[in-house]
């Protein structure tokens, strides 16, 4: 259904979000303020060694300290394995993890668990637990995992779900292949090759509020957790297959959550909060500590990619050959997915090669794990790609602007790629009945003046400005896969209840959907409740993730709204007497002919006076395509020639997302990506020392961007429709963080002549390339 | 961290017999360092009624207690007056206002950091320490005392005299620890140069500020040797945060940069 | 031991023990608005007023506040509701979870300046992280709150 934009009284205009002023008011609605205030504090006792076997471990002086209430250790938990990773059923990622295990696999892994009346018992009974460890030889080089004498997982009991490529004897948690056409062939007969390999790193997720969850037993002795969570459905699912319990015993509520961007796609915690409560009886709470947040939860994958790109005189691009090496930590959390993703929402950018191929590994290391993390995969990819893009034009003597102009993606094209790949399965072929690439293009050089700026500027002899430039794509969902749902209810006074298992995590998920409700209702957003998410309460919806929830869970809500629509059309027609078809209805009033009544009244006489029911229906969607945003991103960096130092004085994007629901919020998720994508460009660097212990673990050491060092977003929006989505919408969760490695590296080289191949991109290796250009 | 006692002393006699009687025993001044290093102490001593979180202008010098925040330090008119506001411009790059709301010059002053911004925003200045039991040293004298001082800060003491500053808080973000840092001064046509974060304490560069100030006009090829001569005389090493030899590659030009900027 | 300060303007007494930290005190007593980001002085989402002064309360000693003036945000409710209108209107609010820190701090950095420049805002605002919103909205909604009323 096509809807006029300039119809749209809700959507697409200015809205301020449903849970702002409260929550700047202070209300109490994170997971550690609704904790019992009696709940057990757990703490967890966590590996100094990067690798080890626990030979002998006694908790007999711990559990008997006074008011310790529970010691767990690998050998009082079900060993099952499974993987912490929210997703779908069965899971991509391998079952290689047990809640408590004999093996430790990272500095930061679990050794045992203490519940205790206060944290400060809890705290100290973790120095009363005695371990003796068998302290093995880590691989902490993930170029040297495959295949390596050490055997990270060399348990049994762990497990592929599907074929994944899964091989833990050479230390490679998944694997992937895939090719169009004849690479090798096409770049031989290419005018010009270029060949790059570059490093991303293991960024933190950073977001403010820490792991958190607890738990409590409810009147019929069901376990009741609160979690901070992206995917309290997932939650339950794995918690019950992995304790044993029926699904009906465990509910998972997701109040307000202090910030995920995918480290909150994952269990970090919940299991501890469920086995002390079923064991105990008694409530019980886990907050993790910054430090734990960055040395014990998951990071971004590092990877290292190499890019082969091959492309004519003319600069028509022939073909491109990508090969990653990703490393996942200790679990394989999110391993295949982020690997795909790489290749999958990356190289279709590039659509008119005659071949393509993208394959390679992903290894276990003994380091903190990797997981999702908001553009997964996707950041990595594009920053190899965009870069390598660049190299080219330079080689091929063009604007890198026209040779991404002529060889990009454009609407109603399509790639091979789509239809090969999907996220740890096959994909689904799809037409770009959105895509705006050129205008954004187009109109990013004219907002930052590339044509007058590009490459350089000098402003004096010891600073000169840089411009670089990148363009991305991402997803909207995974099709077939993930599904979202929303049940709307009117209540009297005609104002609806909308119940949805979309997880708003601060994206802002609840306020989009209570205007597509709105709109489709006619009526206004004070009008809609808006309740998420509670596996109790709340309709199915796969969690917040894969840029989904404006595109799936927004496509539900929209099903359901239209629904109620109809029905409330319907019953108000059966009221007057007349055909349903003969109802005209403003969102306040039904008019037929000269019968007429209200809403208002209606929702009254429904549930006290006539016919009395509950109006109420039920939609779901799932995506059928994952129909990409796209963004052309550009920068203008100041570099100090003398000392490498760079500020970023302007980041200029234009993103086609389809129709913004709310304008505002859409620029807040553009520009937050942004900024956490800048944070990874220039800032961000996990540092461990050579026995594998985690140097970056506070906001000290490790560096996320503060308000000192953003000057300037320039953040604009293509006029775009995607038929597919709601009103016109496609998802904007991500996209943002995509560029700026590229972009930044780019506009470094544009600058000074060096190019920066591993991030973080600091001023000591600019500096150290500067002195190597003088040689 | 376990406290056994928090105590509020009423007088600085009763403070000191404190401290003497458990070597657990610690003064309280922001209470950030506290935390952060998460020991057990017996006793904590709080010196926060005793009157030393005052700024006083005298003929010749500003007295800072020793209990005075960043904040109010960085934000005193007085403070703001000398040598062009480079002191209070150095402090001010520390952290936020919530942070210097909490920390005290004292506190920065006394556990000697490595990274500390106070310290080496301070040390080209003619600064005085006192303390109870009554005695007094300049804050050089202060850094290159051994061992542990068994005093308590009362005052620290800044010389009011004309001159210019210039600092450099080399840094990956605005809530780092710097890479580096850099104060250079001319007061009273004498320069002065301090280096900290090279990751030790920060140090003045005597033989640098000797080839300086023995001449009576400093051409651009004396402040290319002085930058030289820095990165000679104090010690540089690598840490996680940068090499030595980016380090030296920022000294020298920092200390270029500052020499022609206070000699403007 | 026992402490004695007014929080918003309410004379409390609470027993703490020694080594007790304000923001773990005032949670324990069902001020839940007070946010612990990292509980080691360097987000800033635990900020409050004390004495008028923003800081962060993770790393306050209870002990040490005696006689003293807390404020958190449940004692500028107004203000905070004024101050939600304007990040909203900039797109500035997403998880919320640094907000209330956020509201504390723009709230007396109102009080202590008269116009102030970009950088004297941004040195004021500088101890309190944001992940989600880019900060670039953020920074335009407190301008527009400052303005308001001069």
């Amino acid at each position: 259904m096509i809807v006029d934009k300039k119809k749209m009284k809700v959507v697409n205009n200015i809205t301020p979000s449903v849970d702002g002023k409260g929550l700047m008011q202070g209300r109490s609605y994170y997971t550690d303020d609704l904790a019992d205030q009696n709940s057990l504090v757990i703490k967890i006792l966590r590996s100094p060694h990067a690798f080890a076997h626990i030979k002998k471990i006694d908790v007999s002086k711990a559990q008997a300290l006074n008011g310790v209430e529970l010691v767990l250790t690998y050998k009082d938990v079900p060993h099952v394995s499974f993987s912490r990773a929210g997703q779908g059923y069965p899971e991509p990622s391998p079952h290689d993890k047990f809640i408590l295990d004999e093996y430790v696999r990272y500095v930061g892994d679990e050794v045992a668990m203490v519940a205790a009346i206060n944290e400060q018992i809890a705290e100290d009974a973790l120095k009363l637990i005695e371990v003796e460890y068998e302290v093995l030889e880590p691989v902490l080089d993930f170029e040297k995992a495959y295949e390596n004498k050490t055997i990270i997982h060399p348990e049994d009991g762990i497990k592929e779900m599907f074929p994944i490529g899964f091989d833990p004897k050479k230390n490679v948690a998944a694997a992937y292949e895939m090719h169009v056409g004849d690479v090798e062939k096409e770049l031989a007969n290419s005018d010009v090759v270029v060949d790059e390999t570059f490093y991303s790193q293991a960024q933190a997720h950073a977001m403010i509020e820490t792991h958190s969850s607890n738990a409590r037993l409810d009147e019929h002795n069901r376990l009741v957790i609160y979690s901070s969570t992206q995917t309290p459905f997932h939650m339950r699912r794995i918690m019950a297959t992995t304790l044993g319990l029926p699904v009906s015993q465990i509910r998972f509520i997701k109040p307000r959550v202090g910030g995920g961007f995918g480290g909150k796609q994952a269990f970090h915690g919940e299991m501890f909060c469920a086995l002390t409560t079923l064991r105990t009886g008694k409530p019980s709470k886990l907050v993790y500590t910054r430090e734990e947040v960055f040395g014990a939860s998951y990071t971004r994958h590092p990877m290292r990619i190499q890019m082969r790109i091959g492309a004519n005189k003319d600069g028509t691009i022939t073909a491109i050959d990508c090969r990653s090496l990703s490393d996942t930590g200790a679990y394989g959390e999110h391993s295949l997915t982020v690997f795909m993703i790489v290749g999958s929402k990356v190289l279709p950018l590039y659509n008119k090669v005659k071949a393509v191929r993208f394959g390679g590994k992903v290894v276990y290391t003994n380091h903190v794990s990797a997981g999702a993390y908001r553009g997964y995969g996707a950041i990595q990819g594009n920053y190899a790609l965009e870069a390598t893009i660049d190299v080219l034009a330079e080689k091929l003597g063009m604007d890198p602007k026209e040779l991404r102009a002529k060889n990009s993606m454009r609407e109603k094209e399509t790639s091979p790629i789509f239809e090969i790949m999907g996220e740890g399965t096959k994909g689904t072929a799809m037409i770009m009945e959105s895509c705006k690439l050129p205008y954004c293009i187009k109109r990013g050089a004219e907002l930052i003046e590339w044509d007058k700026k590009y490459p350089r500027v000098k402003v004096s002899e010891t600073k000169v400005r840089g411009y670089g430039m990148a363009i991305a794509m991402q997803g909207s969902g995974i099709p077939f896969m993930d599904m979202g749902s929303a049940t709307i209810k009117l209540n009297d006074g005609g104002s609806y209840m909308v119940t949805v298992g979309a997880t708003d995590i601060g994206q802002g998920s609840d306020t989009i959907i209570s205007q597509i409700v709105a709109e489709t209702l006619q009526t206004t957003v004070d009008k809609v409740i808006i309740y998420s998410s509670d596996t109790d309460l709340t309709p199915f919806d796969c969690g917040a993730y894969a840029s989904s929830t404006t595109y799936i869970s927004g496509n539900a809500a929209w099903n359901a709204a239209l629904k109620m629509r109809e029905r409330l059309i319907n019953e108000a027609a059966a009221y007057l007497g007349v055909k349903s078809s003969s109802v005209e209805f403003d969102g306040k009033e039904f008019v037929s002919g000269n019968k007429k009544v209200s809403l208002n009244d209606l929702s009254v006489l429904w549930l006290y006076n006539k016919d009395q029911h509950q109006v109420s229906v039920t939609e779901s969607y799932i995506g059928h395509v994952s129909p990409p945003p796209f963004m052309a991103a550009y920068a203008e960096v100041e570099v100090d020639l003398e000392t490498g130092e760079y500020e970023v004085l302007n980041y200029v994007t234009v993103t086609d997302c389809g129709t913004t629901i709310n304008p505002m919020l859409a620029r807040g998720q553009v520009e937050g990506g942004i900024v956490q994508g800048l944070g990874m460009a220039c800032f961000e660097d996990v540092k461990y020392d050579t026995k594998g212990n985690l140097l970056s673990n506070n906001f000290l050491n490790y560096h996320i961007p503060t308000h000192k060092e953003v000057h300037k977003l320039t953040t604009e929006f293509a006029d775009s429709y995607e038929p597919t989505g709601p009103f016109g919408a496609k998802s904007v969760g991500e996209i943002g963080i995509d560029t700026p490695p590229a972009v930044i590296c780019n506009a470094i080289y544009n600058a000074t002549g060096v190019r920066i191949h591993k991030l973080p991109i600091t001023p000591e290796k600019i500096l150290k390339g500067l002195k190597e250009l003088k040689k | 961290m376990k406290i056994k006692e928090y105590y509020r002393a009423s007088s600085l006699e009763e403070a000191y017999s404190k401290l003497q009687e458990d070597p657990s025993n610690a003064l309280v001044a922001g209470g950030l360092w506290i935390k952060k290093v998460n020991q057990n102490h017996n006793t904590l001593i709080d010196l926060s009624t005793l009157g030393l979180n005052k700024i006083s202008e005298k003929s010749d010098a500003v007295e800072v207690g020793a209990l005075v925040t960043l904040r109010d330090f960085e934000s005193s008119p007085i403070v703001n007056s000398l040598y062009g506001g480079a002191i209070a411009f150095a402090i001010r790059e520390i952290m936020g206002v919530n942070f210097r709301n909490l920390a005290t010059i004292g506190g920065s002053i006394m556990g000697r950091y490595p990274f500390s911004d106070v310290i080496t925003g301070l040390l080209p200045y003619d600064v005085t320490l006192e303390f109870y039991p009554k005695s007094s040293m300049t804050l050089e004298e202060y850094l290159n005392y051994k061992g542990k001082l068994n005093a308590i800060l009362t005052k620290v003491i800044i010389k009011k005299e004309e001159g210019k500053g210039f600092y450099k808080k080399v840094k990956t973000t605005a809530l780092d620890f710097p890479i580096l840092n850099i104060a250079v001064s001319k007061v009273s046509n004498k320069f002065s140069i301090a280096v900290g974060a090279r990751p030790m304490t920060g140090a003045l560069a005597h033989k640098a500020m000797d080839l300086l100030n023995n001449k009576k006009v400093i051409s651009d090829k004396d402040i290319e040797e002085a930058s030289e001569l820095v990165s000679k005389e104090l010690m540089f090493l690598d840490n996680k945060d940068a090499s030595k030899e980016y380090r030296l590659d920022l000294a020298k030009v920092y200390v270029k940069r500052g020499l022609k900027e206070v000699s403007k | 031991m026992k402490v004695t300060f007014y929080l918003n303007n309410t004379l409390v007494s609470y027993d703490v023990e020694p080594g007790e930290y304000l923001a773990q005190t005032l949670r324990k007593h069902g001020v839940k608005s007070i946010k612990v980001g990292c509980n080691e002085s360097t987000c800033g989402s635990c900020t409050l007023l004390l004495d008028d002064k923003p800081v962060m309360s993770c790393s306050v000693l209870t002990a040490s506040i005696e006689g003293k003036k807390v404020t958190t945000v449940e004692g500028i409710q107004q203000e905070a509701a004024k101050i939600a209108s304007y990040f909203s209107k900039e797109g500035a609010d997403q998880c919320g979870f640094c907000n209330v820190g956020y509201a504390l701090v723009i709230y007396q950095l109102k009080k202590d300046y008269k116009n102030p420049t970009d950088e004297e805002i941004k040195n004021y605002i500088v101890g309190n992280l944001c992940r989600c919103s880019g900060l670039q909205s953020q920074m335009n909604a407190i301008k527009a709150y400052l303005k308001e009323g001069k």
